[in-house]
């Protein structure tokens, strides 16, 4: 628990600083946000002094920033001046898509990749081996955006197995709704899968060289147990934290992927925000996906101490 | 002059059916498909005429004419349309309708005024629209007992709350639209006064896009900042409900005013941003039309089976524009001659669009009612002698406007933006150019710089873009108008001025007609730009969903089919 409380104050100001930069985006980008939000088109007088007033944009930074964090804590992230709905109505519509699309796809890739890796770990250099290295580079260079059009091509448009775009929520029909969500998610997840069995790979062909693996051995425990129960768990460090760090790659992916599939996702939302001037919106996105990022990184941290007590113990002893 | 298909295809099976299904309807004595030569109007009728009758009905109850599409329509149904983009909002005034806003727009609201098939600008929602003798006053006339889907009925005052609260104020992006409206006044219950501080001929025009769609200002006051989302018209569906980027859906108004109409009972539009996954997902049935503005995109829809393609040439083309207040393009010889030089299946071939998009020779299409064939014939283009006589012509002046010697070539520069297909456009200008003897520089400047150029006229020749849908007053007038900003060639000639001044004070659609072909003539003659080809649209519909560009006006008169891939959706039926 004091572990965990260590991790607090950091953690704080990492949020803080995640927020100003965002904040920031209004302020670094060239000219007068007004008129970018606003557009050359339909940039009168009159309205750019409605969205100056509006935003308080003649309030010095210091002062906007903190008024603008005071109201992103209490959950009010502005209104778009684009389609006049709420940031936080926005996001919180399309989140749930981009969380169980960017959640499918970890899925999958974890359970394709911890056999995959530990089959060719164990048996290293051998054909196996070669073979998932040889498929996990091959998947490695495709694009997920090649990938999600062959997908839509054979599964969709020649098989009719699914639909080739759109989405239906969970509460709508929760069949549909995974039918929709396989083939952007299988998208998302090819990439994911060749690093995930490549890492484990790595690792566990390290712990299996450990004396106790030895000794299991020798105790005449059976391979499979051996791998599962004595190996994955010791090996599963940087597998985690790459986990953690690749939800970047799922947020970056479900851009491309969400636009691919038409998906209602936060993905899609931020690029034709960002396409429209909608800065608010932008602001809103990029705010609320910095903090999840940090947060999914501070959980893989605390994960950390679950799976290997040394760091438990090691933190433990160090404040002493 | 062919206004509505003349792209129309049909896949080869399409064709043999409808052929098959002409003869069944001959046998069974259909005298209502005599006039097979409009393949739509055959389509439709011999269809629905080996179909069962029982659930049919007639939307041109209590008007005079019936179309074959009406007789034969089945009610019932519901289709999906995947459009190209989402779009911000459904309040005229707050969202920003592009062509797939437009779709869903003409879906929700009724617009007041509609062009028709012949081009001519009429009534649709509107009972009518006149002007006073200057065109300064217009009266329109609203029809009895249209109620908005919220039981707000469309009378004088509701146009008027509609114009002074919502269209014509600072936040509105339909202000600049309509800033010479001095005031609106109601006459009667049913009368509204349009006051102009000027006379504009082609108000009509204003009245037909979201200025006059109107929206129940009970609602969307009611609404506030979400009337965007909440959208209520007189139109042929209800909205029920909106996931933005997913899907809006539309039911079907019971209480509309044209009875018998609409036939769909629901219609889903879906924002499906990506060209190849919206062919994909028209090819594996999850929509079952297709929106698209990429002529690529229309290239491969085309060849999915079991779908038709309704597609209209848009105005708007590629162009070579000329400084002709700097020598050497100044001289009319030197543009006859550049003119004349080139080959635009060889241009229409770079950009994509062979067998597509035919070469154009005036601002409109062929299928634009301001299209003249006499200006087509007049337009010079793929002559190499002619072109040669002239830039011999001009060399061998003395009197040459460069102030070069006798005998130097023509030397100019080309401006393009550093697009990759513009890059490769402006080479094949450039070698066409060079075969006449004619030294190009190409020249790449960005956007930004490449329209504060042509703004200021500091540039010899630049790549463009011209024309558009608007009223050939509007394009003409910016374009070639005395002292107009946007008169990016610096031509100004009598005849064309003698011609907006008919344009501007005319409403009849003959003598204005005549007035374009006048203006398309003098620029064949005086080559101020040259042109690649027009832009192309479609609807690509699954075929069972019928009478895409068949909608009609309340009295029966044909519409103007499918212009910019939208048309009225209450005029499609689904043949299940």
């Amino acid at each position: 628990m004091r572990a965990v409380a260590r991790k607090i104050p950091p953690l704080v100001a990492t949020l803080l600083a995640v927020s100003f930069l965002t904040f920031l985006l209004t302020s670094l980008l060239p000219g007068d946000p007004a008129e970018q939000i606003l557009g050359p088109q339909s940039a009168t007088p009159e309205r750019l002094a409605a969205v100056r007033a509006d935003l308080r944009l003649d309030d010095p930074l210091p002062v906007r920033y903190v008024r603008w964090l005071g109201d992103a804590v209490t959950g009010d992230l502005g209104r778009s001046y684009r389609t006049g709905q709420e940031v936080r109505v926005a996001i919180s519509e399309r989140l749930p898509v981009t969380l169980q699309i960017g959640g499918m796809a970890i899925v999958f890739a974890l359970i394709a990749a911890v056999p995959l890796g530990m089959i060719s770990a164990y048996r290293a250099g051998g054909p196996v081996d070669r073979a998932v290295t040889g498929m996990s580079f091959g998947l490695l260079a495709v694009p997920s955006f090649m990938l999600a059009i062959l997908l839509i091509l054979v599964f969709a448009e020649r098989l009719g197995w699914v639909d080739a775009t759109g989405w239906t929520r969970i509460s709508e029909d929760f069949g549909l709704n995974i039918k929709g969500a396989l083939l952007p998610a299988a998208s998302l997840a090819v990439g994911e899968l060749a690093v995930y069995t490549r890492l484990l790979r790595s690792d566990m062909i390290g712990t299996l060289q450990e004396d106790y693996i030895t000794l299991a051995r020798a105790k005449g425990m059976p391979t499979f147990w051996i791998l599962l129960r004595h190996a994955l768990r010791p090996s599963s460090f940087s597998l985690l934290t790459v986990v953690g760090l690749q939800v970047g790659a799922i947020i970056t992916g479900s851009v491309v992927i969400e636009t691919l599939f038409a998906l209602p996702g936060v993905g899609r939302l931020l690029v034709d925000s960002i396409f429209q001037r909608d800065l608010v919106m932008v602001q809103g996105i990029a705010l609320v996906v910095a903090v999840s990022y940090v947060l999914v990184n501070f959980a893989v941290d605390l994960a950390y101490t679950y799976l290997d007590p040394r760091v438990r113990r090691g933190r433990a002893t160090a404040s002493v | 002059m062919s206004v509505q298909h003349p792209h129309r295809r049909h896949s080869t099976g399409r064709v043999a059916a409808i052929a098959l299904l002409a003869l069944v309807a001959a046998a069974c004595g259909g005298g209502e498909s005599a006039e097979t030569d409009d393949s739509v109007a055959a389509t439709t009728a011999t269809t629905g005429s080996t179909g069962s009758t029982e659930d049919t009905v007639d939307p041109g109850a209590g008007t005079t004419t019936t179309t074959e599409a009406a007789a034969t329509a089945k009610q019932g149904g519901s289709i999906i349309i995947g459009l190209e983009a989402e779009t911000n909002s459904w309040l005229p005034g707050q969202a920003n309708f592009g062509n797939p806003g437009i779709n869903v727009a003409l879906a929700i609201y009724d617009p007041l005024m509609r062009r028709d098939e012949t081009g001519a600008m009429r009534p649709f929602l509107a009972e009518s629209l006149e002007a006073n003798a200057d065109l300064t006053e217009w009266t329109l006339q609203l029809r009895e007992g249209v109620v908005f889907h919220d039981g707000t009925p469309l009378d004088a005052a509701a146009v008027k709350t509609i114009f002074d609260e919502f269209i014509n104020i600072d936040a509105s992006n339909l202000a600049g639209q309509v800033k010479d409206v001095a005031s609106v006044e109601v006459a009667d219950a049913l009368t509204v006064v349009y006051r102009l501080n000027q006379p504009n001929a082609a108000f009509g025009d204003i009245l037909a896009g979201a200025v006059g769609w109107p929206f129940s200002p009970t609602a969307a006051k009611a609404a506030g900042a979400d009337a965007g989302s909440q959208p209520v018209g007189t139109g042929p569906f209800v909205f029920d409900s909106w996931q933005r980027d997913d899907r809006l859906i539309l039911k079907r108004n019971e209480q509309y005013w044209q009875a018998g109409l609409p036939y769909l009972d629901e219609i889903i539009f879906r924002p499906v941003p990506d060209e190849d996954t919206r062919i994909s997902s028209l090819a594996a049935g999850d929509i079952d039309v297709l929106q698209s503005l990429r002529q690529s995109t229309i290239r491969r829809a085309r060849e999915v089976s079991g779908v038709e393609s309704f597609e209209h040439l848009g105005n708007n083309s590629g162009s070579a524009i000329f400084n002709t207040s700097r020598p050497p393009l100044d001289d009319v010889r030197v543009r006859q001659a550049l003119a004349y030089a080139l080959n635009q299946d060889d241009l229409v071939e770079i950009l994509g669009g062979t067998g597509l998009t035919p070469p154009h020779s005036q601002y409109f299409s062929p299928d634009s009612p301001w299209f003249s064939t006499a200006a087509e014939q007049a337009w010079p283009t793929n002559d190499q002698e002619a072109a040669s006589a002239l830039v011999d012509e001009y060399t061998s002046d003395p009197q040459r406007s460069d102030g070069k010697a006798a005998g130097d070539p023509i030397a100019f520069q080309f401006d393009c933006p550093p697009d990759p297909s513009l890059i490769e456009l402006a080479q094949m200008y450039q070698a066409q150019w060079a075969e006449i003897g004619i030294e190009v520089n190409l020249n790449q400047v960005e956007q930004a710089t490449h329209v504060s150029q042509a703004l200021a006229g500091e540039f010899d020749a630049k790549c463009w873009r011209v024309s558009s849908q608007d009223d050939p007053y509007r394009i003409f007038s910016d374009a070639f108008g005395e002292g107009s900003p946007l008169n990016f060639t610096r031509f100004n000639h009598p005849d064309i001025d003698r011609q907006l001044d008919v344009l501007r004070s005319e409403t009849d659609l003959e003598p204005r007609v005549q007035a374009v072909e006048e203006i398309s003539l003098v620029l064949a003659e005086h080559v101020p730009n040259t042109f690649t080809a027009g832009t192309l649209t479609a609807l690509v519909a699954r075929s069972e969903v019928r009478n895409i560009d068949g909608w009609v006006f309340p009295d029966g008169t044909p519409g103007e089919g499918v212009p910019g891939a939208t048309t009225m959706w209450g005029h499609v039926w689904l043949d299940s």
